[in-house]
């Protein structure tokens, strides 16, 4: 009895199977057939010159609520600021750009969708990225499977350029371990006897503070600049005097701290207290906070923190883009903003030179190949990119020179000239 | 590891030491005298911290000119507390209660504290914040010897008031035993207010003395509450003298750990302590009938 329904149930299901196989067939017939109609339809019928001469719509999903709504929306102030300056000049390709943007209410799953549905349903002709790494990396997928290029704003963290995506591009100077490169490389131009010897580091348990400080060790220890003090501490951390301690203990020339804002600010009064003088001392994040002067003091003289973006720095675009966008806000855009519109550069650059913008593959392979071939100036400077998306820059160098935070490197980009001895603090 | 370093990390310990004995003494006394557990009182300490920021930032003066506001205006509102909210509670279930209550107040205080001075962290500067003076090879930091300082003397003054006037006697017959306290004439109910506003004024010592030294935000207690829980517990619940010197051996334990153990695990010494404690001798080292006996 059982043996007998167990047969029939399976015999049942694999005429099941079949059917949908079946229905499978004849829809998958039936698109085509109507996609052949829509295709000859359009070209037909001068369909193409219509196309030709439309917007080129671009598909963006963002953060607008939720989570990551503040970023995410100077994310999209900088997309609409970049839209309507091309639109401005002449569009793109002698075409309107025209943005769709969904808001994804920070969640990962509503992000994918999204993007599926502007590809699917939309049929859009290019994407943007979102805003920050847990949302990049479902929405890279959906692209990468639908073999679109895909520049993103925001997402320096590692795990982005391990997801094997060859579809993908951060829009911005560097990745995490590269802010320093241009401190680093001035260090090694200087003679030997001139560089720093010892070196001490202290790092917030955070993989993007932790990345900037220990970008900077490696190239140190590469140069043979020796680490006495090597420290982790929580994120919680409010008592540094024990780490100053250490610090001060082993005197280093260089002082090196992969800050976020507090951390820093407790760490340089307790190496103060603790009369240590380092000939060198660079932080990440904080030393760009407004409060941070407020807080230190006239203290601040020297101090080094490398910077993604500036609204003063000389890039040949930039001044353009701050003129732009700070007559459409009221205010100068800052490294959100900036983001957004350097992605719109990367893609306009890359669209410009292969001369096309549809939703094709043969179209997005060409302009992913253009970008892994190919230098783009941009707001925050030049980019170019490895194959695995990660940009190539580093970030400027800023300094406090007068009481005032300045960019002393790279030398071309440089508003002020580079205290390499800093004064007692 | 050289000497030098070692002393450096013990005078830093001491100092440390001592502005966590001001604050478990206040934390202590509420539980020795009416068997309250407090958890808004480092809220109350990021309270008096944020007052202190806002006297200087307005009128420019020293933080420490603050405290005569902060320590009558603590005072107060501690007795209100005591009679409005705790003495509310049933005795039956006060230790159980009082823990959801002044966890409340404390996510109260912190939600004020945002919503008026926003998340921003918060530093007062001070011209001397950074000077030092050198001591047997040791610095040692202005700010962090006022607020030695600061906390010392205001030990010395709980420690007077305790052993020396009436008010005192009446609070420990009421921690020793608030019925016959009663009996022989004490308003038991008024000595618990004024010993719980005793506790809350540490609380604003200990916050401007935090604030000399340390950026301050709205979340910060939950940073401090921790340590000082274990410290009185480590030191026997309602013993002063016992969180005071249990303050000060896991303050100077806690510095000369970060040395060979980095920060993240120095700051497990006072849970370590705690169950320690509580596995060998879990009425704390001046706990129990010892508690008494100040």
């Amino acid at each position: 009895m059982i043996g007998h329904e167990r047969r029939e149930g399976r015999g049942h299901r694999v005429g099941g199977a079949w059917k949908r196989g079946s229905s499978a067939v004849v829809a998958g017939v039936a698109a085509l057939t109507l996609a052949g109609c829509l295709s000859s339809g359009s070209a037909g019928g001068g369909g193409g010159d219509s196309d030709e001469d439309g917007p080129i719509t671009i598909g963006i999903s963002l953060p607008l609520t939720g989570d990551f709504s503040e970023p995410g929306k100077g994310v999209q102030r900088g997309y609409e600021a970049w839209a309507a300056y091309v639109n401005e000049n002449g569009g793109l390709l002698g075409r309107e750009v025209e943005l769709k943007i969904l808001d994804d209410q920070s969640n990962a799953d509503r992000v994918a969708s999204d993007y599926e549905k502007l590809i699917n349903q939309d049929g859009v002709d290019l994407v943007f990225g979102p805003f920050s790494t847990r949302l990049v990396v479902p929405a890279a997928q959906v692209a990468q499977d639908y073999g679109f290029l895909f520049v993103e704003p925001a997402g320096a963290a590692e795990e982005i350029f391990t997801q094997g995506f060859d579809n993908l591009f951060y829009a911005a100077p560097a990745v995490a371990q590269d802010h320093y490169d241009y401190l680093a490389d001035y260090i090694e131009q200087m003679p030997e006897a001139e560089r720093p010897k010892t070196a001490a580091y202290a790092a917030m348990d955070d993989p993007f503070a932790q990345g900037t400080a220990y970008g900077l060790k490696d190239r140190l220890e590469e140069m043979g600049v020796e680490t006495v003090v090597d420290e982790v501490y929580p994120p919680n951390t409010t008592d540094f005097s024990s780490i100053a301690n250490k610090i001060a203990d082993s005197d280093a020339d260089i002082l090196v701290g992969g800050t976020q804002y507090q951390d820093a600010v407790n760490l340089i009064v307790a190496v103060r207290q603790l009369g240590y003088q380092p000939r060198m001392a660079a932080f990440s994040t904080a030393p760009t906070n407004p409060e941070f002067p407020e807080a230190i003091g006239a203290q601040t003289e020297g101090i080094i923190s490398p910077t993604g973006y500036t609204p003063e720095a000389s890039w040949e675009t930039n001044a353009e883009f701050v003129e732009f966008y700070t007559e459409m806000h009221g205010t100068p855009p800052n490294e959100d903003e900036a983001n957004a519109w350097t992605t719109g550069q990367v893609v306009a650059a890359a669209v410009e030179a292969v001369e096309c913008a549809d939703a094709s593959p043969e179209c997005q392979q060409s302009l992913i190949d253009w970008l892994r071939e190919n230098e783009v100036q941009t707001v925050v400077g030049p980019l170019s990119w490895d194959e695995a998306g990660r940009p190539q820059g580093a970030h400027l160098i800023q300094q406090y020179v007068d009481g005032e935070i300045k960019i002393v490197l790279p030398e071309e980009a440089a508003e002020a000239d580079f205290i390499a001895e800093k004064p007692a603090w | 590891m050289s000497g030098s370093l070692i002393l450096q990390s013990v005078v830093l310990g001491v100092l440390l030491g001592g502005l966590y004995a001001l604050l478990a003494a206040g934390l202590t006394l509420y539980f020795g005298v009416m068997r309250v557990v407090m958890i808004a009182h480092s809220a109350f300490l990021i309270l008096a911290a944020y007052l202190a920021w806002y006297f200087t930032s307005q009128t420019g003066l020293d933080p420490l000119f603050s405290l005569i506001i902060t320590v009558p205006l603590f005072f107060v509102a501690g007795v209100v507390m005591q009679r409005l909210l705790i003495s509310r509670l049933r005795p039956a279930t006060l230790t159980m209660m009082s823990v959801l209550l002044t966890f409340s107040i404390a996510l109260v205080i912190e939600g004020m504290l945002g919503f008026i001075f926003s998340g921003t962290q918060r530093r007062i500067q001070l011209p001397y914040s950074g000077t030092s003076f050198e001591v047997f090879g040791a610095n040692i930091a202005v700010v962090k010897l006022i607020a030695f300082v600061l906390a010392a003397a205001s030990l010395l003054a709980l420690y007077l008031i305790m052993k020396r006037t009436r008010f005192g006697q009446a609070l420990r017959a009421t921690i020793q035993h608030p019925e016959a306290a009663r009996l022989v004439g004490v308003n038991t109910d008024r000595v618990a207010g004024y010993g719980f506003g005793l506790g809350l004024a540490t609380a604003a010592v200990g916050g401007t003395a935090l604030a000399l030294d340390s950026t301050i935000y709205p979340s910060l207690h939950w940073h401090w509450i921790g340590p000082l829980m274990a410290i009185i517990v480590v030191g026997g619940l309602g013993s002063i003298p016992g969180a005071a010197i249990a303050a000060m051996v896991l303050g100077i334990g806690q510095a000369l750990l970060q040395l060979p153990l980095g920060t993240t695990w120095a700051q497990t010494i006072f849970y370590v302590a705690l169950f320690a404690t509580l596995m060998l001798r879990p009425q704390g080292f001046f706990g129990g009938r010892l508690a008494q006996r100040f």
